[in-house]
């Protein structure tokens, strides 16, 4: 049995994905120079494939920092209550911040890291995703550089998971239904 | 080159291409699949722990090349004495996920004198794993000060500055696609 028996359909291949990431860093490329030296900030784990293809294509100085959050809420509903379970290395007071998505869904996730971020007076701050599925906003969070707009489906790979697996699959896939409305044993609902 | 002069200048030399890399990892990534004949979905599986920041890169691009289901995790480090070889390490952002009868396989980038490894050699040893291994994308011997076994190896090179591909200089130049030597001037500023 292998990871994509799982997978419905490839909703965008790994070529497509290739070829936008390289536009969304000529995008970036364009908006700042060496001297911003943008830090790019990762929210860990999703972002973590789609900083490094990203960062390979940017041209000007920038570092990268990583932040894991984590919600209090069930499986697949954010509750919206935001966790830090780590924190930033850098202090981005002064500086220009990207923050990088794998995708923003609710956008619960992302206006609390938004927020949090403000309030240490960056000089900029910009946001980054892969994705957007704008049919689950909850609240309103603006997005200065999107991949690609999904559906509503239950989206796997380059990063995005399902009870932590097909994380590493290489392109965009839709989960299978049978895969997530099964019952598993030892679940608390 | 693709990056900004500002940056290639900085480079005395390529060390690893970016086809040298991947084909490499490529092939790293098959002898890990073939090793896991065994592992399977869920909380049983294998867990990949890629240590922050610098195994990111090599972490997101050996996951993709994987083809045996498993899980991904990270850790944060850093030394208490900066720029100090005493070895001591502080643990800033623990795994999230409990490793207990699990087979754990530690991402590295580099492993230079040998401390940040052994620890974490035996600070997962201590969790009682099913197996615990170790692959590393550069390993410098030159500079081992003490013995650790890495089970799976990307390359051997020697006791020069090597940035990019997760690696910097001052959290500069991490993110170029090749493994370049650092000018002499560049980190004796």
């Amino acid at each position: 049995m292998g990871l994509q028996d799982d997978v419905q359909k490839i909703l965008i291949p790994e070529d497509t994905l290739q070829q936008r990431i390289k536009e969304m860093g000529d995008a970036i490329n364009a908006m700042y120079t060496d001297e911003d030296r943008p830090l790019l900030v990762c929210v860990l784990k999703g972002a973590f494939i789609f900083l490094a293809d990203l960062t390979r294509h940017l041209e000007m100085r920038h570092e990268v920092d990583f932040m894991e959050t984590s919600s209090y809420g069930a499986r697949t509903e954010s509750s919206g209550v935001v966790r830090i379970l780590l924190d930033l290395e850098r202090n981005i007071e002064g500086r220009h911040v990207i923050i990088v998505e794998d995708i923003v869904d609710s956008g619960r996730t992302l206006d609390y890291v938004t927020r949090n971020l403000d309030t240490r007076g960056p000089a900029s701050l910009r946001v980054c995703t892969l994705l957007n599925k704008p049919s689950r906003r909850v609240i309103d969070v603006p997005i200065d550089f999107v991949g690609f707009e999904v559906p509503d489906e239950f989206v796997i790979g380059y990063g995005l998971d399902f009870d932590e697996e097909y994380r590493n699959l290489p392109f965009i896939g839709v989960l299978k239904e049978e895969v997530y409305s099964e019952p598993e044993e030892g679940d608390v609902c | 080159m693709r990056k900004a002069n500002q940056i290639s200048n900085a480079i005395e030399r390529v060390l690893l291409d970016e086809e040298a890399i991947d084909a490499r990892v490529r092939k790293l990534a098959a002898e890990i699949s073939a090793d896991y004949p065994d592992a399977v979905y869920g909380d049983d599986g294998l867990v990949l722990v890629g240590v922050l920041k610098g195994a990111f890169v090599f972490l997101a691009d050996l996951a993709r090349r994987l083809t045996i289901p498993h899980h991904v995790d990270f850790i944060a480090l850093s030394s208490y004495n900066e720029g100090t070889t005493t070895g001591e390490v502080r643990l800033i952002m623990d795994s999230r996920i409990n490793v207990a009868d699990r087979h754990v396989l530690i991402v590295e980038d580099i492993v230079d004198t040998g401390y940040t490894l052994d620890y974490l050699q035996r600070t997962f040893a201590a969790r009682n794993p099913a197996s615990l291994r170790t692959c590393v994308f550069l390993s410098k011997p030159d500079r081992r000060r003490v013995e650790v076994d890495i089970d799976y190896l990307g390359f051997e090179i020697p006791d020069v500055w090597v940035v990019g591909y997760g690696l910097d200089f001052a959290d500069r130049y991490r993110t170029l696609p090749y493994i370049g030597a650092l000018k002499k001037r560049i980190y004796e500023k």
